[in-house]
Protein backbone atom coordinates (compact mmCIF):
# COMPACT_ATOMS: atom_id res chain seq x y z
CA UNK A 1 0.00 0.00 0.00
CA UNK A 2 1.64 3.07 -1.05
CA UNK A 3 1.07 6.08 0.82
CA UNK A 4 -0.63 7.83 -2.16
CA UNK A 5 -3.70 5.55 -1.44
CA UNK A 6 -3.83 7.26 2.13
CA UNK A 7 -6.12 10.27 3.03
CA UNK A 8 -5.03 13.57 4.90
CA UNK A 9 -4.93 12.51 8.76
CA UNK A 10 -7.84 14.34 9.67
CA UNK A 11 -10.05 12.07 7.43
CA UNK A 12 -9.73 9.34 10.48
CA UNK A 13 -11.81 12.16 12.98
CA UNK A 14 -14.56 12.26 9.91
CA UNK A 15 -14.41 8.73 9.69
CA UNK A 16 -15.30 8.34 13.57
CA UNK A 17 -18.25 10.89 13.24
CA UNK A 18 -19.84 8.91 10.40
CA UNK A 19 -19.16 5.15 11.70
CA UNK A 20 -20.19 5.60 15.00
CA UNK A 21 -24.03 6.86 14.63
CA UNK A 22 -24.12 4.58 11.88
CA UNK A 23 -22.97 1.61 14.02
CA UNK A 24 -25.64 2.64 16.11
CA UNK A 25 -28.27 3.00 13.62
CA UNK A 26 -27.02 -0.80 12.19
CA UNK A 27 -26.76 -2.60 15.74
CA UNK A 28 -30.48 -0.80 17.00
CA UNK A 29 -31.80 -1.99 12.89
CA UNK A 30 -30.20 -5.68 13.38
CA UNK A 31 -31.19 -6.69 17.20
CA UNK A 32 -34.16 -4.21 17.72
CA UNK A 33 -35.56 -3.85 14.55
CA UNK A 34 -35.33 -0.19 14.44
CA UNK A 35 -35.94 1.81 11.19
CA UNK A 36 -36.71 5.25 10.15
CA UNK A 37 -39.90 5.95 8.93
CA UNK A 38 -38.85 8.56 6.09
CA UNK A 39 -36.76 5.88 4.31
CA UNK A 40 -39.98 3.86 4.04
CA UNK A 41 -40.50 3.37 0.24
CA UNK A 42 -43.68 1.36 -1.63
CA UNK A 43 -45.30 1.64 -4.74
CA UNK A 44 -48.56 -0.29 -5.79
CA UNK A 45 -48.18 -3.69 -7.59
CA UNK A 46 -50.59 -5.92 -9.60
CA UNK A 47 -48.95 -9.23 -8.19
CA UNK A 48 -46.98 -10.05 -5.31
CA UNK A 49 -43.84 -11.04 -6.46
CA UNK A 50 -40.56 -12.90 -4.34
CA UNK A 51 -38.75 -11.96 -6.92
CA UNK A 52 -37.64 -8.44 -5.84
CA UNK A 53 -34.38 -9.06 -5.38
CA UNK A 54 -32.84 -5.60 -7.60
CA UNK A 55 -33.44 -2.09 -6.41
CA UNK A 56 -35.79 -1.30 -9.79
CA UNK A 57 -37.44 -4.39 -9.01
CA UNK A 58 -38.39 -3.80 -5.87
CA UNK A 59 -41.60 -2.59 -4.24
CA UNK A 60 -41.80 -2.14 -0.92
CA UNK A 61 -38.86 -1.45 1.31
CA UNK A 62 -37.13 0.96 4.00
CA UNK A 63 -33.64 2.24 3.25
CA UNK A 64 -32.59 2.67 6.57
CA UNK A 65 -29.99 -0.80 6.37
CA UNK A 66 -28.66 0.40 3.49
CA UNK A 67 -27.96 4.25 4.38
CA UNK A 68 -26.32 2.61 7.70
CA UNK A 69 -24.75 0.02 5.71
CA UNK A 70 -23.27 2.72 3.16
CA UNK A 71 -22.05 5.40 5.77
CA UNK A 72 -20.90 2.69 8.28
CA UNK A 73 -18.48 1.43 5.34
CA UNK A 74 -17.19 5.07 4.27
CA UNK A 75 -16.76 5.60 7.79
CA UNK A 76 -14.27 2.85 8.61
CA UNK A 77 -13.05 3.61 5.45
CA UNK A 78 -12.45 6.78 6.12
CA UNK A 79 -10.41 5.97 9.62
CA UNK A 80 -8.75 2.48 8.02
CA UNK A 81 -7.27 4.52 5.31
CA UNK A 82 -6.52 7.92 6.78
CA UNK A 83 -2.30 8.93 6.86
CA UNK A 84 -1.18 9.09 10.85
CA UNK A 85 0.43 12.42 11.40
CA UNK A 86 3.93 10.95 11.86
CA UNK A 87 3.40 8.21 8.64
CA UNK A 88 6.49 6.28 8.09
CA UNK A 89 7.58 2.91 6.78
CA UNK A 90 7.68 1.22 9.96
CA UNK A 91 3.76 2.45 10.28
CA UNK A 92 2.97 1.53 6.88
CA UNK A 93 4.76 -1.91 7.51
CA UNK A 94 2.58 -2.27 10.94
CA UNK A 95 -0.67 -1.01 9.16
CA UNK A 96 0.20 -3.80 6.15
CA UNK A 97 0.36 -6.54 9.15
CA UNK A 98 -2.80 -5.56 10.69
CA UNK A 99 -4.68 -6.15 7.15
CA UNK A 100 -3.03 -9.46 6.61
CA UNK A 101 -4.13 -10.02 10.11
CA UNK A 102 -7.40 -8.74 9.90
CA UNK A 103 -8.35 -10.62 6.72
CA UNK A 104 -6.84 -13.89 8.16
CA UNK A 105 -8.94 -13.57 11.58
CA UNK A 106 -11.89 -12.72 9.56
CA UNK A 107 -11.82 -15.55 7.02
CA UNK A 108 -11.72 -17.87 10.38
CA UNK A 109 -14.32 -16.41 11.45
CA UNK A 110 -16.71 -16.66 8.25
CA UNK A 111 -15.43 -20.52 8.58
CA UNK A 112 -16.59 -21.02 11.71
CA UNK A 113 -19.77 -19.28 11.37
CA UNK A 114 -20.60 -21.44 8.02
CA UNK A 115 -20.30 -24.05 10.06
CA UNK A 116 -22.09 -22.98 13.57
CA UNK A 117 -24.91 -21.12 12.69
CA UNK A 118 -27.98 -21.84 10.01
CA UNK A 119 -30.88 -20.05 8.70
CA UNK A 120 -31.88 -16.11 9.76
CA UNK A 121 -28.84 -16.40 12.75
CA UNK A 122 -26.39 -16.69 9.93
CA UNK A 123 -27.54 -14.56 7.66
CA UNK A 124 -27.69 -11.65 10.41
CA UNK A 125 -23.98 -12.76 11.73
CA UNK A 126 -22.92 -12.28 7.86
CA UNK A 127 -24.77 -8.57 7.67
CA UNK A 128 -22.08 -7.96 10.20
CA UNK A 129 -19.72 -9.59 8.14
CA UNK A 130 -19.76 -6.88 6.03
CA UNK A 131 -17.97 -4.17 7.94
CA UNK A 132 -15.97 -6.89 10.79
CA UNK A 133 -12.80 -6.79 8.44
CA UNK A 134 -12.50 -3.08 8.57
CA UNK A 135 -13.48 -2.68 12.30
CA UNK A 136 -10.95 -5.60 13.04
CA UNK A 137 -8.42 -3.54 11.33
CA UNK A 138 -9.04 -0.58 12.54
CA UNK A 139 -9.09 -1.99 16.04
CA UNK A 140 -5.60 -3.91 16.07
CA UNK A 141 -3.87 -1.19 13.90
CA UNK A 142 -4.77 1.61 16.47
CA UNK A 143 -4.19 -0.51 19.10
CA UNK A 144 -0.48 -2.20 18.46
CA UNK A 145 0.61 1.69 17.08
CA UNK A 146 -0.53 2.90 20.86
CA UNK A 147 1.80 0.16 22.45
CA UNK A 148 4.56 1.25 20.05
CA UNK A 149 4.43 5.18 20.90
CA UNK A 150 3.82 4.02 24.45
CA UNK A 151 7.00 1.60 24.90
CA UNK A 152 8.85 4.59 22.81
CA UNK A 153 8.07 7.32 25.11
CA UNK A 154 8.88 4.72 28.05
CA UNK A 155 12.72 3.80 26.61
CA UNK B 1 20.36 -7.79 11.40
CA UNK B 2 21.60 -5.90 14.40
CA UNK B 3 22.77 -2.43 14.59
CA UNK B 4 24.73 0.30 16.60
CA UNK B 5 22.16 3.25 16.54
CA UNK B 6 21.98 3.36 19.49
CA UNK B 7 25.72 3.52 20.52
CA UNK B 8 26.34 6.23 17.71
CA UNK B 9 23.46 8.12 19.34
CA UNK B 10 25.00 8.21 22.57
CA UNK B 11 28.14 9.19 21.25
CA UNK B 12 27.02 12.16 19.66
CA UNK B 13 24.76 12.98 22.81
CA UNK B 14 21.38 13.29 20.47
CA UNK B 15 17.90 11.45 21.84
CA UNK B 16 16.02 9.17 19.86
CA UNK B 17 13.40 12.22 18.82
CA UNK B 18 16.45 14.05 17.72
CA UNK B 19 17.36 11.19 15.36
CA UNK B 20 13.58 10.44 14.25
CA UNK B 21 13.81 14.36 13.06
CA UNK B 22 16.97 14.12 11.03
CA UNK B 23 15.59 11.63 9.30
CA UNK B 24 11.86 12.30 9.13
CA UNK B 25 10.57 9.27 10.92
CA UNK B 26 8.43 8.93 14.07
CA UNK B 27 10.53 8.33 17.01
CA UNK B 28 9.17 4.72 17.71
CA UNK B 29 10.69 3.70 14.47
CA UNK B 30 14.24 4.30 15.89
CA UNK B 31 12.93 2.91 19.28
CA UNK B 32 11.90 -0.28 17.15
CA UNK B 33 15.24 -0.17 15.48
CA UNK B 34 17.03 0.05 18.41
CA UNK B 35 15.45 -2.79 19.87
CA UNK B 36 16.14 -5.00 16.69
CA UNK B 37 12.09 -5.21 16.05
CA UNK B 38 11.99 -3.16 12.89
CA UNK B 39 14.46 -3.95 9.75
CA UNK B 40 15.09 -0.96 8.23
CA UNK B 41 14.73 -0.03 4.48
CA UNK B 42 17.71 0.80 2.24
CA UNK B 43 17.06 4.62 2.09
CA UNK B 44 16.59 5.39 5.79
CA UNK B 45 19.54 2.78 6.75
CA UNK B 46 21.54 5.50 4.03
CA UNK B 47 19.81 8.41 5.79
CA UNK B 48 20.67 7.05 9.31
CA UNK B 49 24.26 6.40 8.50
CA UNK B 50 24.11 10.03 6.75
CA UNK B 51 23.48 11.43 10.51
CA UNK B 52 26.62 9.47 12.16
CA UNK B 53 28.88 9.95 9.12
CA UNK B 54 29.27 6.21 9.00
CA UNK B 55 29.19 3.64 6.02
CA UNK B 56 26.17 1.67 6.23
CA UNK B 57 28.04 -2.07 6.94
CA UNK B 58 29.94 -0.13 9.91
CA UNK B 59 26.62 0.72 11.57
CA UNK B 60 24.47 -2.13 10.53
CA UNK B 61 25.92 -5.60 10.84
CA UNK B 62 24.79 -9.01 9.48
CA UNK B 63 24.52 -11.59 11.94
CA UNK B 64 24.34 -15.65 11.41
CA UNK B 65 21.12 -16.82 9.97
CA UNK B 66 20.65 -13.84 8.16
Amino acid sequence: MSPRFLLSPRMKYAGLVLAIPAFVLMVAYLNFDFTLEFLDYSRPSEHFSFNEGFLFNLHQNNFTDELGGVLLTCGLLLMAFSREKDEDERIMQLRLESLLWAVLINSLFIMVSIVLFYNELFLTIMAYNICTTLILFVIRFNLVLYLERRKSLQS
Amino acid sequence: MKNNIRIERARLNITQADLAEKVSVSRQTINAMESNKYVPSTVLALKIAKVFGMAVEELFLLEEGD
